[in-house]
């Protein structure tokens, strides 16, 4: 089946059978690797893309059900090179070890802050309550999400 | 890679022996089989198209016939390359007539290289069987008179040919054909 | 040391793994054909048939290989990885089975396909028959013994050993009080975030092959694949590519994935490609934990310890490929930062028709951490004296170190600790957590109807073992530093603190810096990342390295600045004669001067040919001399280096649901001179983390058949951010390590080892009952209240 998905405002086109997961889809038809897959029955979050802004588990979709949507994954996230206020504060609070879990993470809080610019050491607690990581203890990501709110 | 079986053609063993001779039998029973062509005495060339899983290719190899014993056994020697790799075989094939109809049996001793001797043995082996399985009941048909295309009339049986004697070459080139088509030839979808 | 060993700087390797440019090995290979496992359901089973005809329909199907297809080295069981004379019935798989299976989930076909989506397909439609056996599963029925896993291995029995220092029958026998505990912990299991992973390239015209694999040792897989598959050593390369975790259960290798998937690669002349799915990770990689414990403890009246008998039951699963090392570990780290009077550990390694058990952070620390403190906490309670002042009762002095206890270690050398200030530690976590004053704060709960309880636990671990690590520095003429080591990488952070060490020693901005890891192509000999190894083995090789190419830098600069070696030194990748601006020479052009040329390549290489430079009466290159600027050094140490730490925790538990809150986590940590204190800090999170999953949450639910019924994320319950403790307080102590040139002691696995012990002491001392086994849940607790209430 033909598929149009708009991934970081680039449209691709993809033949892909019906039953094609939309993780799948990304990472082996449009080559866009930085999502990840890490449990493949929708509990780690590893594999987390906006959809249309809101955040879902791409490995729960498959490709042709989201046909025409507009998909944001880890690779959007920077403009010009420049890492986003999310992106660096993962970076400036270390709040990274493999990486495997980050795209996952990156994607929720950015959609997360979008929604409450504000949080409190609660909220953000919530906002990353769905996303496993197993090297960092999440502290330093809740440190992150604070820090990208801002003052 | 040993491969054994044995299939019943219902029919008596004269009939069979011709059948195995026959030209226009061979050319639609062996599966892939796209020419078949003496070469000198004994020997002959054949093309058969054959396929693995999704490893197909086309094979040209030679096929020589010996130690025939006419309405019992035969052997056959046959090496073939294609682009997705090679064979050789040694294949023992033995007619006995049970109750009007004849068992054949046969015992193959096959090498196989290259890509196609990479898929695995359970693979290979299941397939030349499947292969095997689909010439003779093949050929059942035509001696049955059913149309091998499978619209057989019923009318048909009944003017089946009389058996018609062939040159040796023919018989031989024809069981050369099975012995080829029986390893290699390609799965009926 | 100077300016960037010891600073919390951000790491370097970061923006790859933000900006989703990374490289895990399913990112790599997307013209690699693909591949299925056809995997055991029964625990225990004769194999008897298998029928791949039904597979045949499966479009895009390429190959389907059997036990029939291995020859050679590969027709061979997998091999033993650490042999111990105790093994005596170690017993390993076959690559894909043979005439019987001894897990769920151990592989008996494998398909290769030209999609995922297709190779499993087609594993579904191949049917294998099977003659189902009595599975044997748990430590007690291992023990009981009326059904075995492996018909040659009595008792299901794989190893026996013990070691003792002292009479401890003779101290029991006159010890003022006695005590006997019976414990147990449960199976949990690393569960990195990635699973594992293969790809392999075959170079039909060279006869060469290229591996990718998510593993831990690069250099392992690397000699076993070349003899598994018969190629010489030089023939088979093995990299590394980014890896989403570890913990322990990607040291294990030759996995038969990573001898297959080359096999494949080699038969099908195309390059092919396995990533393991979730449910197969639980089934078919590799779990860690569960023993039982029987200690008998005899004390005086102080709690001092004088005689220490511990018996125990290890379940090591299906198979044997990691040896004993996990019960030599508990036997050996029992101890912990004590000095019982006289000690014996006795251990049995049982056979279970279960996955197969290897290290997971901890490695047997966790198990052996937990027996010393419940019996801590049990001597505590029985003489009515504070659970500290036991401990400290029973601690090794600093002025006793190094302190040797006469038994082997798991590298097979002395357990000699050589350094450490047990007292020092416990007197900072106390203050930390608020040990003394925590009365005031349980009477201030109990007056609001709640019910808290603080818990302390002790550990020391032994880090850095050998056999060696290697460091190559090299620099090129840019002034561009390239290091390399021969170890992993799965998050560790190597590439910045590697890079920090070489910054100082030879002066370079940490900027000009290229750290690369796991690639035998690179650095060829190795052993690789488990044991809390890297910094003390990979650090310490990799500063020797750059100290061999500082020395010859400032040689050749010396010459070349007619200045004594002495007044010189290395300033932002600048060799300069001390006091004498204006007199200095860039170390990339030192790189130039270093290579005698014939040809020069562009401008600045001129300065090295023929007609530029060199003596004329001298050879070009000294005999004891090699062209460019580059060191080679390798640490090889003469035992492990001890570090030590120990937690505290204060938890709530809910009168009415069971239910145990963290309210606040503690922990004291020396792991000897800090590289980057930010990455220790984050290990000692994510460690913590584990802890908390290992205490309260994890186990591995297998039935009576050997089906594991939880093998998914939403029922192996792993730890999301509500789970762990709301920050944790953390204090370092810096006992240098004598042993190594850095002064640095590992920290790897230093968050989880006392995790199951702090949580069960906290719980006790909230509920007054007594925890011998550990996960435990609410509906555990609550049960334990309730028979604790039905005794009295």
């Amino acid at each position: 089946m033909k598929v149009r998905l708009v991934v970081n405002g680039v449209p691709h086109d993809a033949d892909v059978p019906a039953r094609r997961l939309l993780s799948d889809c990304l990472r082996h038809d449009l080559r866009l690797t930085g999502t990840h897959v890490g449990c493949e029955h929708g509990v780690c979050g590893a594999c987390t893309v906006l959809l249309d802004g809101r955040p879902v588990r791409s490995c729960l979709l498959l490709a042709v059900s989201v046909d025409g949507q507009e998909i944001t994954t880890v690779e959007g996230l920077a403009h010009d090179g420049a890492l986003s206020p999310v992106q660096q504060a993962f970076a400036d609070c270390h709040a990274l070890q493999c990486g495997f879990c980050t795209p996952g993470f990156l994607t929720t809080i950015t959609a997360g802050l979008r929604d409450n610019p504000h949080p409190t050491e609660e909220d953000a607690r919530e906002m990353i309550a769905g996303n496993l990581c197993r090297c960092t203890g999440y502290q330093n990501i809740v440190a992150a999400v604070l820090k990208a709110a801002g003052p | 890679m040993k491969i054994a079986g044995e299939a019943t053609l219902h029919a008596p063993i004269d009939r069979v022996w011709h059948a195995l001779g026959d030209p226009a039998i061979l050319a639609s029973a062996i599966p892939g089989c796209e020419r078949l062509e003496p070469a000198g005495p004994g020997t002959y060339l054949m093309t058969v198209t054959a396929g693995v899983a999704s490893t197909e290719g086309t094979y040209s190899g030679t096929v020589r016939v010996y130690e025939r014993q006419p309405q019992s056994s035969f052997a056959i020697n046959a090496n073939a390359a294609g682009v997705p790799g090679t064979l050789g075989t040694d294949v023992r094939v033995r007619l006995s007539e049970v109750d009007g109809s004849t068992l054949v049996s046969y015992d193959a001793d096959a090498a196989v290289g290259g890509l196609i001797g990479g898929v695995g043995l359970r693979l290979l082996t299941t397939v030349l069987q499947k292969t095997a399985d689909e010439f003779f009941a093949a050929v059942d048909n035509a001696l049955t008179g059913n149309a091998l295309t499978g619209n057989a009339p019923a009318a048909r049986r009944a003017e089946a040919p009389a058996p018609r004697r062939f040159p040796p070459g023919v018989l031989v080139g024809a069981a050369a054909g099975f012995a080829l088509g029986a390893i290699w030839g390609r799965r009926v979808r | 040391m100077t300016q960037l060993f010891g600073a919390p700087i951000p790491r370097r390797e970061d923006r790859r793994f933000l900006t989703g440019a990374a490289g895990f090995l399913d990112d790599l290979g997307h013209d690699a054909l693909a591949v299925a496992l056809v995997r055991s359901p029964h625990a225990h089973a004769r194999l008897v048939d298998i029928d791949v005809s039904g597979a045949l329909d499966v479009a895009g199907l390429i190959a389907i290989y059997t036990y029939d297809d291995l020859a050679g080295a590969l027709a061979e069981p997998l091999p033993l990885l650490i042999p111990h004379p105790a093994l005596t019935h170690g017993r390993t798989a076959y690559a894909l089975a043979r005439d019987e299976v001894n897990h769920v989930g151990e592989p008996v076909a494998m398909v290769v396909a030209r999609d995922r989506y297709l190779a499993e397909d087609a594993a579904e439609r191949i049917v294998v028959s099977y003659e189902p056996l009595p599975a044997v599963v748990g430590i007690e029925a291992a023990r009981r013994a009326d059904r075995l896993v492996h018909d040659d291995v009595p008792g299901n029995v794989g190893a026996n050993d013990t070691q003792a220092y002292g009479d401890v029958d003779a101290a029991l026998a006159s010890a003022p009080h006695r005590l006997s505990l019976d414990l147990a912990v449960e199976r949990s299991a690393s569960t990195p975030l990635e699973t594992r992973g293969v790809l392999a390239e075959w170079d039909t015209e060279s006869g060469r092959l290229r591996i990718w694999s998510s593993t831990q040792t690069a250099t392992g897989l690397r000699a076993a694949v070349a003899a598994k598959l018969g190629l010489d050593l030089t023939n088979v390369e093995v990299i590394t590519p980014d890896i989403g975790g570890g913990f322990g259960v990607k040291i294990v290798h030759p996995w038969p994935e990573e001898l297959l998937v080359p096999m494949a690669a080699r038969a099908l002349g195309r390059p092919v490609k396995f990533t393991e799915d979730r449910g197969e990770h639980f089934v078919a990689a590799a779990h860690e934990r569960a023993q039982l414990h029987h200690v008998e403890v005899g004390f005086d009246d102080e709690g001092r310890i004088v005689g220490l008998d511990v018996r125990f039951w290890h379940d090591h699963g299906a198979y044997t490929p990691y040896g004993v090392i996990i019960p030599i570990v508990t036997s050996t780290q029992l101890l912990g930062p004590y000095k019982p009077g006289a000690y014996r550990v006795e251990y049995d390694s049982l056979y279970t028709n279960t996955v197969i058990v290897t290290p997971y952070r901890g490695a047997g620390r966790p198990q052996g951490a937990f027996v010393m403190e419940r019996t801590m906490d049990a001597i505590a309670h029985e003489l009515g004296i504070d659970r500290a002042a036991v401990r400290e009762m029973n601690f090794i002095q600093p002025d006793e170190m190094p302190y040797d206890f006469g038994l082997t270690f798991q590298d097979g050398r002395p357990l000699r600790y050589d350094s450490g200030d047990y007292p020092a530690t416990l007197e900072k976590l106390k203050k930390l957590v608020g040990w003394d004053a925590f009365e005031m704060v349980r009477e201030a709960a109990r007056a609001e109807g709640r019910r808290v309880g603080i818990g302390l636990a002790c550990y020391v671990e032994g880090t850095g073992v050998g056999p060696y690590e290697g460091g190559h520095v090299l620099i090129e003429t840019s002034g561009k530093v390239k290091v390399a080591t021969g170890l992993t990488t799965q998050g560790q952070g190597h590439q910045t603190v590697f890079a920090q060490i070489v910054a100082d020693e030879l002066g370079v901005p940490i900027s000009d810096i290229e750290v690369v890891t796991g690639d035998t192509r690179r650095f060829p000999y190795a052993v690789g990342t488990f044991a809390s190894r890297s910094a003390v083995m990979s650090g310490s090789a990799i500063a020797l390295a750059a100290r061999n190419v500082r020395e010859k830098a400032l040689r050749v600069a010396a010459e070349a600045l007619e200045a004594d070696v002495g007044d010189l030194e290395i300033v932002a990748g600048v060799v300069r004669v001390k006091g004498n601006p204006g007199a200095e020479i860039a170390l990339g052009t030192v790189a130039v001067l270093s290579n005698p040329l014939r040809y020069a390549f562009d401008e600045a290489s001129q300065a090295a040919t023929q007609f530029v430079v060199g003596d004329p009466d001298k050879p070009p290159v000294a005999d004891d001399d090699e062209p460019g600027l580059e060191g080679r050094d390798y640490y090889s140490p003469p035992h492990a280096t001890f570090a030590n730490g120990m937690h505290a925790v204060i938890v709530e538990t809910d009168p009415d649901t069971a239910e145990i809150r963290i309210l606040k986590y503690a922990v004291v940590h020396d792991c000897g001179n800090l590289i980057n204190p930010r990455i220790v800090e984050g290990q000692i999170h994510g460690g913590v983390a584990q802890g908390v999953g290992g205490a309260l949450y994890e186990r591995m639910a297998y039935d009576e058949q050997g089906q594991l019924q939880n093998a998914s994320f939403m029922d192996f319950l792993m730890p999301y951010v509500t789970e762990v403790p709301h920050g944790i307080d953390i204090d370092h102590l810096e006992t240098p390590s004598p042993l190594n040139p850095l002064g640095v002691k590992g920290a790897g696995e230093a968050g989880v080892i006392p995790s199951a012990a702090v949580f069960a002491s906290a719980i006790e001392d909230a509920e007054g009952v007594r925890i011998t086994s550990m996960p435990i849940s609410p509906s555990e607790l609550f049960e334990l209240r309730r028979t604790h209430e039905d005794r009295r």
